[in-house]
């Protein structure tokens, strides 16, 4: 495979200041273009695998190669690499202060240095897509969280990131509006961003997904196709997991 | 006099504020260590020990400004604003703490500073929390100068103490004292809590 194509994890261990680790040896390859959908039981170390990938959790150990070089050796590109890895998380965490065209516009300015007008630009097109444009100059707190989320999305991509990470997206919201955000990821997912969700949607993960990885305890404990993950798994963990999750 | 010394002692007290409250916050330990020292230490001795301490340390020769006192004026001055210091420095972290840690994790996910982030992020919302409590700081200071006439500054409770010895009249004197103090507490609370409303109107637009 295309070195220059994946995201590999190398046995990259995180263990918090209390003792627990959350991630124990874990390795895994993510490729580019495609969507990858982490699954587990809660504990299991999916957001924090996530997290690393951003360096929002910096490794005790281990190793991160982002298209063949390692995103821990240069700490000075740190904050380059987390402009190419768009975040979203499951509490939105929007600006309050901010109406949602400065929301989206923030980081275009300072980041890329664009001017308001470029930055707008951008936004509005952006926001347009999502169907969100008439909401511009409201604030977060008169939105609602499907919403919130969708211009989360759009505030992550404003940077044209070249890799998206979704924490439990749709987690905080109420059923009507797991839709409407799916739907926003859904196009993602078709227009070929490289996409690393942590979700319980699993119709999502079934129908979106080209790889599903399955955690457990810090490591990853079965990876491959939705159909072969969600039909035959072969892990006594997952095959439990699967069961309580989609037979409840 | 009581007026002036509260408003100096607020505004520098605050711009002072800042550096211990930022070493606090910071992930150096040591930095983190002299933060909460000053802190901790400033907060647990009273006032009054602290101005006479200063005023004691620094020995200056009396010099007539305006009709003050400069020598006395100088050290009761540094010894407030060292105190008020500690006190804001404390608002001001808690202001910022409270600010909901996703918040900073989402900068920084977008490729913000850490700078950045503080300046565009965290701060604007840490007002919103600071400001009240910072009014609640200057009504105290605007009390807490009474501590002055210690060291013979013409501040309201020094001119009480004129009177009294003048007229002997204590109860009255004092009752004219206090009347006086709250006439410069009260509008000065009533002014925060305009500014905490105009604030609040801001987010919510």
């Amino acid at each position: 495979m295309n070195q220059n194509k994946t995201i590999e994890v190398k046995e990259v261990t995180k263990q918090f200041k209390d003792g627990t680790k959350a991630l124990d040896n874990c390795s895994v390859l993510f490729e580019c273009e495609k969507v990858t959908v982490i699954i587990g039981p809660s504990g299991s170390g999916k957001s924090t695998l996530l997290r690393t990938l951003n360096l929002l959790e910096i490794p005790s150990s281990g190793d991160i190669l982002f298209e063949g070089i390692s995103i821990l050796n240069v700490k000075s590109d740190l904050r380059i690499h987390r402009e190419l890895t768009g975040m979203v998380f499951q509490n939105f965490n929007l600006f309050p202060h901010l109406t949602v065209i400065d929301n989206i516009n923030l980081a275009q300015m300072s980041v890329k240095n664009k001017t308001r007008i470029e930055a707008t630009d951008t936004s509005q097109s952006l926001l347009s897509q999502v169907g969100l444009l008439h909401k511009q100059n409201n604030y977060p707190n008169q939105l609602s969280g499907g919403e919130k989320q969708r211009i989360a999305i759009v505030r992550a991509l404003a940077l044209n990131p070249k890799v998206m990470l979704f924490d439990e997206p749709t987690s905080a919201l109420d059923p009507e509006m797991i839709k409407e955000v799916l739907n926003v990821m859904k196009s993602l997912a078709k227009s070929g961003m490289t996409m690393i969700v942590v979700t319980h949607e699993m119709d999502f993960a079934r129908k979106f997904a080209d790889q599903v990885i399955v955690m457990d305890k810090g490591q990853v404990i079965e990876q491959g196709y939705p159909e072969t993950i969600f039909n035959h798994p072969s892990h006594p963990r997952t095959i439990q997991f699967l069961d309580s999750v989609l037979n409840k | 006099m009581t007026l002036l010394l509260a408003v100096i002692s607020v505004i520098l007290g605050t711009l002072l504020g800042l550096i211990p409250a930022f070493m606090r916050l910071s992930s150096k330990k040591v930095l983190k260590f002299i933060g909460s020292s000053y802190v901790e230490i400033i907060r647990g001795t009273p006032l009054l020990v602290q101005v006479l301490l200063i005023y004691s340390l620094i020995k200056m020769k009396v010099i007539l400004f305006a009709g003050v006192d400069l020598s006395s004026f100088i050290p009761g001055m540094l010894a407030l604003l060292i105190n008020s210091s500690a006190y804001v420095s404390e608002v001001i972290r808690g202001g910022i703490i409270s600010v909901d840690k996703g918040q900073k994790e989402a900068g920084l996910s977008l490729g913000l500073t850490e700078k950045t982030v503080m300046r565009k992020i965290i701060l604007p919302q840490a007002i919103k929390n600071i400001v009240p409590a910072l009014g609640n700081e200057f009504v105290t200071m605007i009390k807490e100068t009474s501590i002055f006439m210690y060291l013979g500054i013409a501040e309201l409770m020094y001119s009480a103490l004129m009177i009294r010895s003048e007229t002997y009249s204590v109860k009255e004197t004092y009752i004219v004292v206090a009347v006086m103090y709250f006439l410069l507490t009260y509008p000065t609370s009533k002014w925060m809590s305009s500014i905490e409303r105009r604030l609040k109107v801001s987010e919510s637009k």
